[in-house]
Parts: structure tokens; C-alpha cells; sequence
């Protein structure tokens, strides 16, 4: 026990180690706060520096830019609508339009405050009950991957609030994108059109950056002359009594992200969307209706990943297995560090679980000082004439997109995704989904067929599979009640109710 | 600013289309059905777990919910656009000149990039959309331009490690 403790409390006590957490932790931010940056493109930068370093301090840098990545994501969320990554698109349907009514820092300090309180449920779960939850993961069969991630595309097209049929066909869209490439299984072209370039498939960050990010800039062309809002970022540290108020849906949401967080392959993103739709499906008196700035909208997602981080790391420690794109870069590490994540790791290394339990607590205290300062600066950017900042977004856009491979075909897609995704939007289709389902289609591509294999090829076993086990049921319940709540029949009954 | 067309599935009223919804909702069918039998040209239905398969279902979807917001779109009738005709409407209404010239500039720059490097391209690329945007003062467009690309320029090159472009012209010139 005092030996874990030691070692829990190592990066605290060690000076350079509380330097590289603070500074993992602010670079965190930063750069997932940068529209078209995600923590995914951070974490894989950075962790490169750390290849020559002791395992300690590569441990605690990745602690501060995994929490500090996944929370920055909200910042360009609220004050662009672009977010920086797909963890925060439920957090611009609500905290953007908090912002274009100049109440960004609001919006800002609250989110800082429970994304804090997520982000130590999250460890706080990954201390006590590491093993149960990965046992529980364990049950999850290729089927329920499948329909959890379907459930996911469906939660953006149905809880944007525009027409789930679009969504339907937006989510499909991203999925037959991320086909595009060389198959897995049977190296077979799929999508190429006799292109080599084609085969190594698109890249989602440069889809990710023009769906976002140059489709925004373009629908901002039509308010030119709308003159931009004032932002009031007087009082950013929320009253303890609108933390009161919100605490009981932030711990809601942070048990959401937990479990979600723990699930291999489902990350911060789909735990911040069940967790919107929760609150939506649970609050009954927002403080403003969902979509037009509730602070219900922006507690709900933001607990949850941040919950999901400390939730991602189970699969990861105890399993080997990435709960998201994040900690699959995070294994990678590891293995280069010598280490081998999954059971062994708990038997063998003990202390490095403390160890990174530690700095996961101490990267949220940090995250807690670096989220409450800074705003101000942040909430210029929304104050600069769009004359100047539709610009230097656009630039901003074609490096992050740039960045990616170092090659200018990525800022072609970007391109070509931004004026696609511009009518899109335009004529009411969601983006969100596309993206969802460029990151999701190849976890439904490989559970799709490993449960078809399990069902021996025929589709009447295969389709009888999804009700074999309460898990399997529970989880296609919940999928159609998500397609039957978007229909008339919902809501004409919900009407009468 | 244009609102997006929410469709109502519920008993409200539905707006009144935008122009051009119509054209792109069945261009949107259509690029279905083309990628229905691209995925089909994978692998046919040699078998349920071939590569070609899941393809398949997901461009099916995308047939068979672009055929309903198509069909949907087509019910709602007409786009309600006064005295314009519907080609007219679309460049006031969905791409006005100002969008057009924008977007011609992105494309530039896009083009430019690897041949001016990043300096250079965006550089000229934010002064002129800046003044094409309409802002006049120069001096203003040109020290912002000239700070941000430098942080930018900083913070990729120098932290990042990622090589920016560095332009093939310039090279040219200077080797």
C-alpha cells in the first residue's frame, strides 16, 4: 500500500516530472484547441520527442497531452464551431451558441470545471475498478461493435436536431470514404479508381479540418457584415452554486464516459454524444432549449470525455487493447519503451500503474489552473473582424491539414471536403456523421465480417446473433429507440403522453 | 445569413426549398448509385464476408435514404423565390460573388502552395482575401499576415518538425 502510494505520488514530488506534466498539459490544450489539430495529431507529435527519454517522464508527458488534448478540443468548439476533435462536436451544438451571444466565458470556465470533474471520476474509476471493468469489455462481441458504432452515427444525425434520413446517408457516406484504400483482410483495391495514391486510403484529419473547418469558413461568408459579439470574459471561474447545480449530470455523464471510455474502439467521442443525448432525454429544464446554449449541453459531453480518458486507459493497462485512436498511439509508445501493455503489465510492473494513476491526478490539477487562465486571449480570436480571421482560419486549416503526411494531396481533399461540405450544411445535412463514420467504418467493416464469419455465413444466424445475449439485445434496443424516437409517431405520442 | 432546411418529419409545416436543393439531393442519389456499383465491381456477391460486401450495404443505404430525402425534397415543391429564376436565385442566394471570388482564391492558393512555398502563397493569399473580403487597411492586413505566419511558421517548422512546404519555384530560382 505505502509503496503505491509512493509511487502514485513520484511525479508529484520530482520536479522535472511536475515540469513535463505542466507542460504536457498546456501544450494539451493548445494545440487540441487549434481547429484541425486533434489530440490524436498531438499526442502522435509529441510522444515522438519522448522515444529517447526514461519511461517516466514519456508517461507523464503523454498523461498532461492526452487530458489536456481531449479538453482543448472544446475551446476551438465553442468560440469557431469548428471542433478539435471529433470528442467535442456535441460540445459546439450548445457552447457555440452560447458564444455567438458573448457569453464564450462562461462557457469556457464551466466546461474547464467539469471537464476537471470527469476527468477525476475517470481516474478515480481507473484506480478502483480496472479489472471488473475490463472484464466486462472482454463480453463485447464483434455484433455489439458493429451496432455500437451504427448507434453512434445515428446519435449525431438524430441529436444535431436536423433530419435523421440525412444522417442515415451522411454517416453511410463517411463509412464508404474511409473504405477507400487497400482492404485489410485481402489487400484488395477498394474505392482506387486505378490510382496508386488512392490506395492508402484518405486521411480523416484532412476530411475532419474541411468539413469543419474550410466548409465554416465558406457559410461565414454569407455574415460578413454581421459584426462580431462581444465576448464577456470577466467571470470565467463559475459560481459554486451553478456547479451545484449541474454536479448531479456531470457525475451522470462521467459514468457514462467511463464505461464508454472502457469499451475498445469507443472513445471520448461517442461517450460525449450519449452523454448529450442523456441530458437532452433527462433534463428537464435546461436553461436555455438544447442546441440554442444549454449549460446542460456542454456539462453533459465534456464530463463524459474526459471521464473517457481515465476510462480509455483500463483496456489499455490491463488489456493491451486501445479504448480509443489516442491510446492506440499511447501502446505504441509503450512497446517502443519496452513495456507490454495488458495483463503482464499488472502483474509484472505494478508501480507504473500507480505511477501513471499519479500523473493522470496531477494532469487534471494542472488542467484545472491552465483551463481557467488564458481565456482572454482565446476569446479575441471571436472578436477579430472576419474580413482578417476567415483568412488566417483558412491558412490555419491548409497547415493542420498539411501536417498530417507532409503532402499537399491531403490540402486537395481538404479542399474538396470543405466546398462539399459547404452545401452540405447548407442544404441541412450533418457533417458530424460523415466524420463518425470515416473513424468508425473500419471497426464496422472488421465486426460486420468476424460476426458473419461467426454466424457461419448465414444471414438468419447472423441476424438471430444480435438477440443471443442480453448484452447484444440491450444494445440493439437501444439503437432502435434512437431510429423510432427521430419518426412522427414519437412524437405525435410523445405529444399525447 | 441562409438557414439550413430542417426537415420536419413531424406534422410542422416544412420550409420552402433552397435553390438548388432539388439538383443536389438527386445528384446525390446519383453518386450513390455510382458508388453502389463501384462496391459492387469489388468483389460482386461472391460472398457475404468479401471485401466488397459491407461496402455494398453502406452504398445501399445511402441509395436508399437518398431516394427518400430526394422524394421528400420533391414534395416540398418549388423553391419560394420571388420574380428570380431558379439559376438566378442560386448565385444570389448559395453562391454570390463574393463566395465565388473566395473560394477562386482558396484554389489559388491551394495550387500555389507547393510551388511558392508556404510562405509565400499564404503570405499573398491573406492579403488578397483579406481585401477581397473587405478589409481596407492595409497596413493592418499586412502586420497580421506577417505575425501569424511567423507563429505559425515557429511553432510547425521548429516545434512540430513538420517540413512546410518550401516551394519549387523558389528553389529553382536560387539554386
Amino acid at each position: 500500500m505505502m509503496q503505491a502510494l509512493e509511487f502514485f505520488l513520484m511525479s508529484w514530488t520530482d520536479p522535472y516530472l511536475l515540469f513535463l506534466t505542466a507542460a504536457g498539459t498546456f501544450a494539451g490544450i493548445y494545440i487540441g484547441a487549434i481547429p484541425g489539430l486533434s489530440v490524436t495529431m498531438a499526442v502522435s507529435i509529441l510522444i515522438s520527442f519522448t522515444f529517447k527519454w526514461h519511461v517516466n517522464e514519456a508517461l507523464t508527458l503523454i498523461s498532461g497531452i492526452f487530458l489536456g488534448g481531449v479538453y482543448g478540443g472544446s475551446r476551438s468548439a465553442i468560440l469557431l464551431n469548428i471542433p478539435g476533435a471529433p470528442a467535442a462536436i456535441a460540445t459546439g451544438l450548445d457552447g457555440y451558441p452560447m458564444a455567438k451571444r458573448g457569453e464564450a466565458g462562461t462557457a469556457i470556465g464551466l466546461t474547464t470545471v467539469v471537464s476537471v470533474i470527469g476527468g477525476f471520476v475517470g481516474i478515480a474509476a481507473l484506480a478502483v475498478a480496472a479489472p471488473a471493468l475490463s472484464e466486462f469489455a472482454l463480453k463485447f462481441a464483434p455484433r455489439d461493435y458493429l451496432m455500437l458504432a451504427i448507434w453512434g452515427i445515428l446519435l449525431v444525425g438524430a441529436l444535431s436536431g436536423g433530419s435523421l434520413v440525412k444522417g442515415i446517408f451522411a454517416g453511410a457516406l463517411g463509412i464508404l470514404i474511409s473504405m477507400v484504400g487497400l482492404d485489410p483482410m485481402t489487400a484488395e483495391h477498394r474505392f482506387t479508381f486505378g490510382h496508386v495514391q488512392m490506395t492508402a486510403g484518405i486521411s480523416y484529419v484532412a476530411a475532419m479540418i474541411g468539413f469543419f473547418g474550410v466548409a465554416e469558413v465558406l457559410m461565414q461568408l454569407h455574415e460578413l457584415k454581421t459584426r462580431a459579439v462581444r465576448q464577456d470574459v470577466s467571470r470565467i471561474v463559475p459560481s459554486w452554486a451553478r456547479v451545484r447545480k449541474h454536479l448531479p449530470l456531470s457525475m451522470r455523464a462521467s459514468a457514462i464516459g467511463v464505461v464508454v471510455g472502457a469499451l475498445p474502439g469507443a472513445g471520448g467521442d461517442i461517450a460525449a454524444l450519449m452523454a448529450y443525448d442523456h441530458a437532452k432525454r433527462t433534463v428537464k429544464n435546461p436553461t436555455r432549449p438544447f442546441g440554442q446554449g444549454a449549460e446542460e449541453g456542454l456539462v453533459a459531453p465534456e464530463s463524459a470525455n474526459n471521464a473517457a480518458v481515465g476510462g480509455a486507459y483500463i483496456p489499455m493497462l490491463t488489456l493491451g487493447i486501445p479504448g480509443d485512436a489516442v491510446t492506440a498511439v499511447i501502446i505504441g509508445a509503450l512497446y517502443i519503451h519496452g513495456l507490454k501493455p495488458g495483463p503482464m503489465l499488472m502483474i509484472e510492473t505494478p508501480h507504473l500503474f500507480w505511477f501513471i494513476v499519479g500523473s493522470l491526478v496531477l494532469a487534471n490539477c494542472f488542467l484545472l489552473i491552465f483551463g481557467l487562465t488564458g481565456i482572454k486571449l482565446f476569446a479575441k480570436i471571436v472578436e477579430t473582424p472576419k474580413p482578417i480571421l476567415l483568412p488566417l482560419i483558412l491558412v490555419l486549416c491548409a497547415v493542420g491539414a498539411y501536417a498530417v503526411n507532409n503532402n499537399p494531396v491531403d490540402v486537395y481533399w481538404m479542399l474538396g471536403f470543405g466546398i462539399f461540405g459547404y452545401f452540405l450544411k447548407l442544404y441541412g445535412f450533418q457533417v458530424g456523421p460523415v466524420i463518425l463514420g470515416m473513424i468508425l467504418g473500419p471497426l464496422m467493416d472488421k465486426s460486420y465480417r468476424q460476426a458473419m464469419i461467426s454466424a457461419e455465413g448465414k444471414p438468419a444466424q447472423f441476424a438471430a446473433e444480435f438477440l443471443s445475449s442480453p448484452l447484444s439485445a440491450v444494445i440493439l434496443a437501444a439503437l432502435l429507440l434512437t431510429i423510432f424516437s427521430q419518426t412522427a409517431w414519437w412524437r405525435r405520442w410523445r405529444g399525447t403522453a | 445569413m441562409l438557414a439550413a432546411p430542417d426537415a420536419q418529419e413531424g406534422g410542422e409545416p416544412e420550409p420552402a426549398l433552397l435553390p438548388g436543393e432539388l439538383a443536389f439531393c438527386a445528384l446525390l442519389l446519383l453518386l450513390s448509385l455510382f458508388l453502389l456499383w463501384q462496391a459492387h465491381g469489388i468483389s460482386g456477391f461472391e460472398s457475404l464476408t468479401s471485401a466488397g460486401m459491407f461496402p455494398m450495404l453502406a452504398a445501399a443505404t445511402m441509395v436508399v435514404t437518398g431516394a427518400v430525402f430526394s422524394w421528400q425534397s420533391l414534395r416540398r415543391g418549388p423553391s419560394n423565390v420571388s420574380g428570380q429564376g431558379n439559376w438566378q436565385a442560386f448565385v444570389v442566394q448559395i453562391t454570390p460573388p463574393i463566395w465565388v471570388g473566395f473560394t477562386l482564391a482558396v484554389c489559388l492558393y491551394m495550387l500555389a502552395l507547393p510551388r511558392l512555398g508556404f510562405l509565400g502563397a499564404s503570405f499573398l493569399f491573406l492579403l488578397m482575401s483579406m481585401r477581397l473580403l473587405g478589409s481596407q487597411r492595409w497596413l493592418l492586413n499586412v502586420g497580421v499576415s506577417v505575425v501569424t505566419l511567423a507563429a505559425i511558421y515557429g511553432v510547425f517548422q521548429t516545434i512540430f518538425s513538420v517540413v512546410l512546404p518550401k516551394g519549387s519555384w523558389l528553389q529553382n530560382l536560387f539554386r
